[in-house]
């Protein structure tokens, strides 16, 4: 039945347009390859208080690759809490996270509704497993924090992302940057850490530049590269040296464990590059 | 023994008591305390307004509306509805004429425009996602909705796809017998789903959405749609044309706050309050808001909206729409 609380618009089916030229895979203007070094992220912003009325928030941008200006991710987040649990509930002895991840329907190339859907409840549990090794949650009994992440724009620009199979890939990208900007608003509501979380993605991607040898980069842009083997986002507390943590996705032999570990030490690496812009952000609001 | 004093920054105060904090405030007090609003703004003052468009790459047309403490994101996206899947489609017959009044009524029975506001994203402590949408959330939708079909101010016309691709300068009626005019068939409509977004919220909810969709639909651009005989589709090229939108029409809301905090309206002594923050919104129960248009050299009122109360009288309401041509000229400099 449709959701008689929102303005459903027509009850004929609308379909977004489709272009002539889209089948025409000649006329597809590809993304030039990746610019950046293999070891680099690309560029990111990151603002904490935008939402004065949460205990904290974080706005989140990273660069479109080789379109300057132009953003490929954008992400907002505020954190309601530390409050006390309806009466109703159990007693816990630690903080209660509870985190939603919304695409706003104007976030990706389709049009999105307004019910969360599987992928957003698995970018939301992804996000509180990687968030609850970061808070110290036993200094809050009885209590609860809503961490809620509003992605504002998801993937790629429209012309680049039409080719097929992006969007899982890009969905790392995304739960990378949900982590930065929530650790980001965690922090700005002033809630205990052990150390600041902040998300990586490395990816194994197959080039024909480089005759279809396999090679390891950091951050990912899905358009820049013929293929993408694996890839792997990894949640990463930089001075305790440890994972929060790991989803990785993808086609590899179960025989090769050196690129598996190398992956992952690939995707800690991004992370670290995310930390730093993370520490710089709060490091200005504090000081 | 010195007497332990007993003070609270202003903040406690006004979570303690938001009543009497206000109504201090306003009152003027000596001469060095002037009187003025909690926020530090006149009464008949509003917030500056910031516009930003063309922000978001997926959508057609967006904006990113701040004022305040309040941001809004709009954006535009156009869907293609056939008229196959349209259940009461009924084409017009060439004897009907078209007027403004049968173009309304087009746009209002296919249900073309779709606006949805979202609150639920944190954007301020009380909305909280996991719940269905605050009633809030749809009295705005809502108010948006009949505002956007009450302005006429998207043209049917440039919503409707052809057949045929329309040239510039060529009459819709053509003489030149049967053939030509099967060409000019209709195909479908663009749907124009306009989705707003609250990142921060801080009072005055339906000033900010409505200038997010006037500056959102004047960003849009529609793909150049035609019927594609081999695929029984409508397909789109790359190139675009802006999107015609007939007027300014611009929101301007005030609350009256009452010197009694329970008790009849009419007593005592009231204060307008334009474009009123969260807190003021909270205290006042009487929200007027008027929509003018002055794009055409004259004042035009689009729509009044008042409930609450029964202060605000006909001499008020004269006067007001004074104080909204004002807010008219800033919005619409903000606009370029």
């Amino acid at each position: 039945m449709a959701d008689r609380r929102r303005i459903n618009g027509p009850p004929g089916a609308t379909i977004p347009p489709i272009y002539e030229d889209a089948s025409d895979k000649s006329v597809v203007t590809r993304q030039p390859p990746r610019s950046r070094p293999a070891n680099a992220i690309r560029q990111t912003y990151l603002k904490t208080g935008v939402t004065p009325s949460a205990s904290g928030s974080a706005y989140l941008e990273v660069e479109m690759a080789g379109k300057p200006g132009v953003s490929g991710l954008k992400l907002s987040c505020t954190v309601h809490g530390p409050r006390s649990l309806p009466r109703s509930s159990l007693f816990s002895p630690h903080i209660i996270l509870s985190t939603h991840v919304k695409f706003a329907p104007f976030a990706t190339k389709q049009r999105r509704g307004y019910l969360r859907d599987p992928t957003e409840r698995d970018l939301g549990s992804h996000l509180e497993a990687a968030l609850r090794g970061a808070i110290i949650a036993d200094r809050w009994p009885k209590s609860g924090v809503d961490i809620i992440v509003s992605i504002i724009e998801g993937d790629q620009d429209r012309e680049t992302s039409r080719q097929q199979g992006d969007e899982a890939w890009d969905m790392m990208n995304t739960l990378s940057g949900c982590i930065t900007v929530a650790s980001a608003a965690l922090a700005d509501a002033g809630i205990d850490c052990v150390d600041t979380v902040a998300g990586g993605v490395a990816a194994l991607v197959r080039d024909d530049a480089d005759n279809g040898k396999p090679k390891i980069v950091i951050d990912p842009v899905p358009s820049e590269h013929d293929k993408i083997e694996a890839a792997c986002c990894v949640a990463y507390l930089p001075t305790r040296d440890e994972i929060t943590n790991l989803w990785f996705k993808g086609d590899m032999p179960d025989d090769d464990m050196a690129t598996y570990m190398e992956l992952v030490q690939q995707g800690i690496q991004a992370s670290k590059h995310a930390n730093r812009v993370l520490v710089q952000c709060i490091g200005e609001t504090v000081g | 023994m010195a007497q332990p004093t007993l003070t609270f920054p202003r903040p406690v105060f006004a979570k303690l008591s938001p009543h009497p904090f206000l109504l201090r405030s306003l009152c003027p007090q000596s001469e060095s305390d002037p009187a003025g609003r909690t926020n530090g703004r006149a009464p008949r003052e509003a917030r500056s307004i910031n516009i930003h468009t063309s922000s978001l790459s997926h959508a057609h047309g967006s904006a990113v509306i701040r004022t305040g403490d309040t941001t809004v994101i709009c954006g535009v996206r156009a869907e293609v509805l056939p008229v196959a899947s349209i259940p009461q489609f009924r084409p017009r017959a060439a004897f009907e004429e078209e007027t403004e009044t049968s173009k309304r009524a087009e746009l209002k029975n296919y249900d073309l425009l779709v606006p949805n506001i979202e609150l639920a994203t944190g954007c301020a402590p009380q909305f909280l996602p996991g719940v269905p949408p605050t009633a809030l959330a749809q009295t705005l939708s809502t108010r948006v909705y009949s505002l956007l079909h009450g302005s006429g101010m998207v043209d049917v016309e440039d919503l409707r796809i052809w057949k045929r691709q329309k040239k510039e300068g060529e009459m819709e009626v053509d003489e030149d017998g049967e053939e030509e005019r099967e060409e000019q068939e209709l195909v479908g409509y663009w749907v124009l789903y306009v989705d707003l977004l609250f990142v921060s919220f801080d009072g005055n909810p339906f000033d900010a959405a409505w200038t997010a969709v006037v500056a959102a639909l004047k960003d849009t651009k529609l793909p150049v749609a035609r019927w594609d005989t081999e695929r029984e589709a409508v397909v789109c090229s790359r190139e675009s044309r802006p999107l015609k939108v007939r007027g300014l029409p611009v929101a301007c809301s005030a609350a009256v706050f009452l010197e009694k905090e329970y008790g009849e309206p009419g007593e005592g002594r009231h204060w307008i309050l334009l474009d009123p923050d969260r807190l003021e919104e909270t205290l006042c129960r009487e929200v007027i808001t008027m929509v003018v248009d002055c794009s055409s050299g004259e004042t035009r009122i689009r729509a009044i909206e008042k409930q609450g109360g029964t202060v605000v009288g006909r001499e008020l309401l004269r006067g007001f729409a004074g104080v909204a041509e004002q807010r008219w000229k800033e919005v619409s400099k903000a606009m370029q």
